[in-house]
């Protein structure tokens, strides 16, 4: 079945890569984009967070997440704590499943993302339409689904710097 | 070692769950002060700077590219560029015409409103449809005729003054005698003095014949209408005295004399009432129709 990828031997991951792959994703998000790439453009920040979470769940946990999320609010220009109060809640949720998570093939971790990414999604429309803002619209929820689709091309790139080549 | 997967035997801290409720505190106090009371605008502020070179730095390849674009514009867009540009300037310019067109015509009829405002006897605003195709007779046709209750005889005016004399009515249309045709001729009186006289048109112009030449007349003198002939009201200028010529050789004075009303431009006209208070003549009721019919006979006659 799918009990592939935990059995890999992997070099052991450092901090400076977890901390790298978080500044380029804030950096992704300061990127002149054209308007129309916004609409689907998957968060990467936010797959991130998911990812080092459902991976590395010892380095990178609830706090992280928030301090993640507070950093994406200061990049996108949002409210500050809608990131961060997203982020804390699915980096929860994925902290509870994780070791069903990390057991699961590329396939179905990619659909559990997928509905984490919802969360995420629906936690910040909650707050931003808290805060008096009107709806956007359902293309706001359109990029969990990219981002679900390019979830096992990040988790092979992300663990490229750790596969053993050389045995 | 994949030692992600091994359950932490020793406590780090509190628990996720506890993590959670702290940071989900955090946050939302934090949306709170920022949504409702603006309270993270400093932090905000402080943060961006942080974040500015940050942003430069990732929008430099950005800037550059683009620069090395522009500097690569290829001459074809240039050239579309340029001409759609020059479309639009001829587009524009034509738009910018009419508009100027309009907004004489709008001045014109505004004037021509406080006139009628003016003039308890003022009648019809008429638009001038063309110009009569006969080079020698000095006509202009106006859009408003039989259904407007017109009839020949009445005197056409501008804002400033006598143009003509409607002189043919038609169901839809009239035509209008102006000043200068050699058909009309006008009872007029110099406006300093008081002294009458007649004006002629000749033709593309018009001229005071038989003034004797110590007739006291001077250059700029107003013409009027005296309103001796029952038929235009008194007063309404019609020409301007621009030029007097005294020689010994004639009897009568030489004077240049030009319309003072718009005869050959502007686009609207009035026509004006005929001059009412005519006194009313006693007996036959049919006498003022008849008096009527002879004067627009007259007139033809003119």
């Amino acid at each position: 079945m799918s009990f592939d990828r935990p059995k890999e031997i992997l070099k052991p991951v450092k901090r400076r890569i977890i901390l790298l792959s978080f500044m380029l994703a804030i950096l992704f998000e300061l990127l002149p984009l054209p308007d129309g790439a916004q609409a689907w453009l998957p968060d990467f920040t936010g797959l991130l967070v998911l990812y080092w979470v459902i991976n590395q769940p010892r380095r990178v946990g609830v706090g992280t997440s928030f301090i993640v999320g507070i950093l994406a609010d200061i990049a996108s220009a949002g409210l500050f704590g809608q990131h961060a109060l997203a982020y804390s809640v699915t980096s929860f949720l994925a902290l509870l499943r994780q070791r069903q998570l990390i057991m699961f093939n590329l396939g179905q971790q990619a659909l559990s993302v997928m509905a984490l990414m919802f969360i995420n999604q629906f936690i910040m429309v909650v707050a931003r339409m808290a805060a008096g803002s009107a709806f956007v619209g359902w293309s706001y929820f359109l990029p969990p689904l990219t981002g679900a689709l390019l979830w096992p091309l990040i988790t092979k790139l992300l663990l490229l710097p750790y596969r053993n080549l050389n045995d | 070692m994949d030692f992600a997967n091994n359950p932490s035997f020793i406590r780090q801290g509190p628990s996720p769950a506890a993590r959670l409720a702290l940071c989900a505190v955090l946050s939302v106090a934090l949306l709170v002060s920022d949504s409702q009371f603006g309270l993270m605008e400093r932090a905000r502020q402080g943060l961006s700077v942080v974040f500015y070179p940050l942003q430069r730095a990732v929008n430099l390849p950005v800037t550059l590219a683009r620069d090395v674009g522009d500097f690569f514009t290829t001459q074809a867009s240039l050239q579309t560029e340029n001409n759609s540009l020059r479309n639009r300037h001829l587009a524009m310019a034509a738009r910018l015409s009419r508009l100027e067109t309009l907004e004489r015509d709008y001045d014109a009829l505004r004037r021509q409103n406080q006139f009628k405002s003016v003039r308890h006897d003022a009648g019809e605003l008429a638009e001038v449809l063309y110009t009569g195709r006969d080079p020698f007779s000095y006509k202009i046709i106006i859009d408003k005729g039989e259904d407007a209750h017109l009839r020949p005889g009445q005197p056409v005016v501008d804002d400033q003054g006598l143009i003509g004399q409607i002189t043919r009515v038609q169901p839809l249309t009239a035509e209008v005698t102006l000043v200068i045709d050699k058909t009309l001729m006008i009872p007029v009186m110099l406006q300093r003095t008081g002294a009458r006289a007649i004006l002629y048109g000749y033709g593309g112009g018009v001229e005071v014949r038989y003034l004797p030449v110590h007739a006291d007349v001077q250059q700029g003198d107003l013409l009027v209408t005296s309103g001796i002939d029952g038929l235009y009201p008194e007063g309404l200028p019609v020409a301007r005295v621009s030029r007097v010529e005294r020689n010994g050789d004639t009897a009568f004075i030489r004077m240049v004399i030009v319309p003072v009303a718009g005869v050959q431009r502007g686009r609207y006209v009035m026509v004006l009432e005929e001059k009412s208070h005519v006194p009313a003549r006693p007996a036959e009721p049919v006498a003022p129709v008849q008096k009527t019919k002879k004067k627009s006979a007259e007139d033809e006659d003119n």
